[in-house]
């Protein structure tokens, strides 16, 4: 502070000074007595306020002169005032507007501002020029270049030149995707394998992966009988015959039926039924259930109590049983004997006459034998028509598309008119199903974890 | 009564089946990459014969797989694959919670796929393995191809699709192979014969799509993926069994012809030349460039009775093939703007006719309109404009038709404004006794040659009276008139025939006490015949006798049905004539 003090006396006090503010004189009251021993208070109490001025001042002066007016020349800052410029110069400057055709472009006036208006050119960053071990790299290349000049390579150089290129075209390849529009075909059944191996080292291959696995043969069966596309039925024409379009729409139709009979029944089994809806009269009795006894039920009652005496009685007399006799024993063991003897007897008679009953036997033979094949037949046939229907194959049956028709009056008169029935991607997308390539299945519903919360956002909630 | 008790479920079907659940965890898969892999490798679920068996006594409804295929799926390296792909996905979703832009870049340029190659080759064994299972992959396609490019499924996958099935297409052009054409309300259905195979398969119609919800895209994108592979390698394999040049290219000549300084308006610079192929318009590159094909003749063997009638069966079927391939050769097309462009191009090419349109519907267009040279200009719009006088003005319907009767139809009723006769099915085929509609009658007489039989005159007459600007322009139409005469004659053949036919057979076995006429031999063998069989039918045991009186009933109760089809439908026709002919009047 001192200094600068110093400083201003020293300028103020040099004769060719000017003073950009006029009132440079300090207006000095009371000064307030304080000590001043002290570097602190020093600091404090001292007044800086000419020093700072001046050096403002100094400052204005450099930023917008470029200079201190004090040391300008005098033609610098003065000139001769003779009074307005001559015509001549006048027109001279509207042909040069003419030239460049319309009025010179102004300057936006926020470049203006923008502009640098100090006179006083930026510091220059002198680590921008700087670069870093330039003195060792210099070295370097002046090194390389003798050598260059003398046509000697080096290890280093030798070592570069001698990589393999790196190829990135084979990597891409590896990583090409599989749907990529540009990709090549070849020969896949063209190269036939030339020799058979012996069984011993294709388990080697196997087991080492470098041969695949063999598909087993069962595979290569088709699951359905069906035929890829099915084409529509010749009604489906745009242009269809009168008959074969009212056989599909019949077809059509019946499968509506069919539909709507079944909506219809499981409504029917839905359906309350009346006789089951309380009345008046069911209600008062079901209150009054147990409180009035009535009559017939006692007797009845009375009546089923004695006949379990009745029952219980008849136990108890047949486990007190009397013995039998010796000769009850005899009997009973002779009459065993004899009835057994008369069925045996019989069985003979029978097996006698089967003789004379051959012909009625062949007969029942041929039929049985008949029927069985028929069931076989039948059975068989079953079998068939199965192959052409679709399996279930999983929770869900297999639903058949609805039919694609156009009634009569919605069938097109040109080609130009027409329009497309059904989609051929559900098309596709059944048959794959219908010929069990993949099981039937529901689009999978989509499970909210967490509840949804509401929130009024901000900006709207100021509004409201 | 030694031994270990023995344990319930653990011998019988039960050690032959794993549930879908335990297979999963026994190939340590998601569910959607098990799916994916099952699909891949052809390995589909299994109903067993005895549910409750294998679901251990239980009877919820479970998905089962045979064992001996999953142990089989457990070596399959696609699996690693799968396994690698969900840990580039973790590690991918980490660097980017962590903001590691490098990283991520890296483990994108490492990211982990797979081919199929050696599961088609595995799957499918032989060439004509692949090419019976073909239908699929051309089904789905086509129906990829159409997909907008919107995110159902990657925009790649669709651009494949297209370039496979151009190829498909180019390859059909090429070896003519087409067979039929039906257009349904559904989409466009055709066959071809390749290599002995009869291929079916179904194109969608153009911007037709509505995404239906039900269906799960994963498991479509995932048969893609498979059929995508499946048909490059087919495809690669019928270019180069026509000596064609795979992937393919424009014949020079060709390409030199569809040269246009306008091009970057239809595509860019890259997509130009798929663009150009699937134009359909120009024929291909052949490795060799001698164009002469060798017409391979029938090896002869000397043969006898039977097999003597088959070889000539044989033998006029395939000339009528030959016929047929070339059906539309040197016939000249032009295309409305309003006619599906890419069907129609490609059935006329199929078989030898020559297609242009207008320059601004797309690219690849070989004449302009005003090419003097030009037989048919199909238009589907109820009168065209400007009308030359020497070309027919045709719906497309027509050039459908043709292909189906195998032959060149007579065009009077496939003008413009003319009510169209019924596109009918080429998929089925009547036998002998069942009801066929009148425009197959008509038809079927023409491709044995006969001249068409003018049933409706007075109808034509009306018409006439409506297109007088046509039949200035048509001068053919007049000489049909003076061939009317020639041709009712024949009319009344035919109606007799057609009588008789639909008397059927009871006619035949019918023995008319004779005059004899001893220059009339055929006849003379035909009574014979038919005694032959009345003797025969009176010599037959009673068994038998029975069952072919059941078999007689049955055809005649057919033919009844079919005539009586056929009466209504006269009915119906008479009733359609009365009612134009009021609201005219």
């Amino acid at each position: 502070m001192a200094a600068a003090r110093r400083l201003k006396r020293v300028v103020a006090s040099q004769p060719g000074f000017l003073n950009f503010k006029s009132s440079s004189e300090s207006l000095s009251g009371r000064r307030k007595r304080v000590n001043k021993n002290k570097k602190k208070s020093w600091n404090k109490h001292s007044d800086i306020n000419d020093v700072e001025e001046f050096l403002e001042d100094v400052r204005l002066q450099e930023r917008t002169t470029g200079g201190l007016l004090a040391e300008k020349s005098d033609d610098s800052l003065f000139f001769l005032d003779v009074g307005q410029p001559k015509r001549a110069e006048r027109k001279a400057e509207p042909i040069e507007g003419k030239k460049r055709k319309g009025k010179t472009p102004r300057p936006l006036r926020i470049d203006l501002i923008l502009q640098q208006d100090s006179l006083i050119p930026a510091p220059k960053d002198v680590l921008a020029y700087q670069q870093p071990n330039a003195k060792k790299l210099r070295r370097i290349s002046q090194k390389a270049e003798q050598l260059a000049a003398k046509g000697v390579v080096t290890r280093r150089q030798k070592r570069l030149l001698s990589r393999r290129p790196v190829t990135k075209e084979a990597k891409k390849s590896d990583t090409e995707a599989n749907n990529n529009p540009n990709r090549d075909y070849y020969d896949i059944w063209g190269q036939e394998q030339s020799t058979v191996k012996d069984s011993a080292e294709d388990w080697y291959l196997q087991q080492t992966g470098k041969k695949r696995v063999k598909r087993p043969e069962k595979l290569s069966d088709r699951p359905s009988v069906l035929p890829a596309v099915e084409v529509i039925a010749p009604g489906g024409s745009y242009n269809p015959d009168f008959f074969s379009h009212q056989a599909l729409l019949k077809e059509a139709h019946e499968v509506e039926v069919k539909k709507q009979k079944e909506e219809d029944k499981l409504e029917r089994q839905l359906a309350v039924n009346k006789d089951d809806t309380a009345t008046e009269e069911t209600v008062i009795r079901e209150q009054v259930e147990g409180l009035v006894e009535e009559e017939e039920e006692e007797e009845e009652d009375e009546e089923e109590a004695a006949h379990d005496e009745e029952d219980e009685d008849a136990e108890g007399g047949s486990s007190l049983a009397k013995k039998k006799t010796e000769r009850q024993r005899k009997r009973e063991k002779a009459d065993k004997i004899k009835e057994l003897r008369r069925l045996d007897s019989k069985r003979q008679m029978d097996h006698r006459q089967q003789l004379f009953q051959l012909r009625s036997i062949k007969a029942s033979i041929k039929q049985q034998e008949q029927s069985t094949e028929d069931k076989q037949k039948i059975r068989k046939a079953n079998q068939e028509a199965e192959k052409s229907q679709p399996r279930r194959l999983g929770k869900l049956k297999f639903q058949a598309q609805d039919l694609e028709v156009q009634l009569s009056d919605e069938l097109a008169g040109s080609l130009r008119q027409l329009k497309p029935e059904g989609s051929v991607l559900k098309d596709r997308f059944k048959s794959l199903q219908k010929r069990n390539l993949i099981e039937p299945r529901e689009r999978a519903k989509f499970k909210r974890r967490h509840k949804l919360k509401y929130v009024e956002k901000r900006a709207f909630r100021a509004i409201t | 009564m030694g031994g270990l008790q023995k344990k319930k479920y653990e011998r019988g079907s039960v050690t032959n089946y794993i549930t879908r659940n335990k297979a999963r965890k026994k190939l340590r898969l998601s569910l959607p990459d098990f799916r994916r892999l099952c699909i891949l490798k052809g390995i589909y679920p299994h109903e067993p014969k005895h549910k409750k068996k294998v679901n251990k006594g239980s009877t919820a409804p479970r998905t089962f797989y045979l064992i001996k295929d999953i142990r089989f799926l457990l070596h399959e390296p696609i699996v690693g694959k799968f396994r690698d792909y969900k840990v580039f996905v973790r590690k991918l979703k980490k660097a980017y919670g962590k903001t590691e832009w490098s990283a991520v870049e890296r483990l994108r340029e490492n990211k982990p796929t797979y081919k199929l190659d050696h599961i088609i080759k595995e799957r499918y064994p032989s060439f004509i393995d692949a090419l019976r299972d073909i239908d699929d992959a051309l089904c789905m396609c086509f129906l990829f191809s159409t997909f907008a490019r919107t995110g159902k499924c990657h925009v790649q996958t669709i651009q494949l699709c297209r370039r496979l099935t151009v190829e498909w297409m180019n390859y059909v052009v090429a070896a003519r192979a087409l067979r039929k054409v039906f257009i349904s309300i559904k989409g466009i259905y055709y066959q071809a014969e390749v290599m002995g195979q009869l291929i079916t398969w179904l194109v969608p119609y153009q911007f037709s799509h509505d995404h239906p919800t039900d269906v799960d895209y994963r498991v479509m994108a995932t048969f893609t993926e498979l059929y995508t592979t499946l048909l490059g390698f087919i495809n690669f394999r019928l270019y180069h069994s026509l000596n064609l040049l795979y992937p393919p290219k424009l014949d020079s000549k060709a390409e030199c012809e569809l040269k246009e300084e306008n091009e970057e308006d239809y595509a860019l610079n890259s997509e130009c030349y798929l663009e150009k192929l699937s134009a359909l318009s120009a024929s291909l590159a052949r490795m060799v460039s001698s164009a002469e094909e060798e017409e391979a003749q029938l090896d002869q063997f000397p043969v006898e009775g039977e097999d003597m009638e088959k070889l000539e069966a044989r033998e006029r079927e395939q000339k009528e093939q030959e016929a047929q391939k070339k059906l539309f050769d040197g016939l000249k097309f032009f295309l409305n703007r309003e006619v599906p462009r890419e069907s129609l191009a490609f059935i006329i090419r199929c078989f030898g006719g020559e297609v242009s349109w207008d320059k601004s519907v797309c690219i690849g267009s070989t004449y302009e309109v005003t090419e003097e040279t030009i037989t048919h200009h199909i238009v589907d719009r109820p009168n065209a404009s400007t009308q030359y006088i020497n070309r027919y003005y045709i719906q497309p319907q027509w050039v459908y038709d043709c292909i189906n009767a195998k032959i060149v139809l007579p065009v009077e009723d496939y003008f413009l404004g003319v009510t169209l006769p019924p596109h009918l099915s080429p998929f089925v085929e009547e036998k002998e006794g069942d009801y066929m509609p009148p425009e197959k009658v008509k038809i079927m007489a023409l491709q044995r040659g006969e001249k068409p039989a003018q049933e409706q005159e007075d109808e034509e007459e009306e018409d006439e009276d409506e297109d007088e600007e046509e039949e200035e322009d048509d001068n053919d139409d007049e000489e049909e008139d003076e061939e009317e005469d020639e041709e009712e004659s024949e009319e009344k053949n035919l109606k007799k025939m057609e009588k008789q036919r639909s008397q059927g057979k009871s006619l035949q076995v019918k023995v008319t006490p004779g005059k004899m006429k001893v220059e009339n031999p055929e006849r003379l063998e035909q009574e014979e015949k038919a005694e032959e069989k009345r003797l025969a039918i009176m010599m037959m045991k009673k068994k038998e006798k029975y069952l072919y009186d059941k078999i007689m009933f049955g055809k005649k109760r057919k033919i009844r049905e079919a005539n009586k089809l056929t009466a209504k439908r006269k009915a119906h026709d008479d009733a359609e004539k009365a009612n134009k002919k009021k609201t005219r009047k």
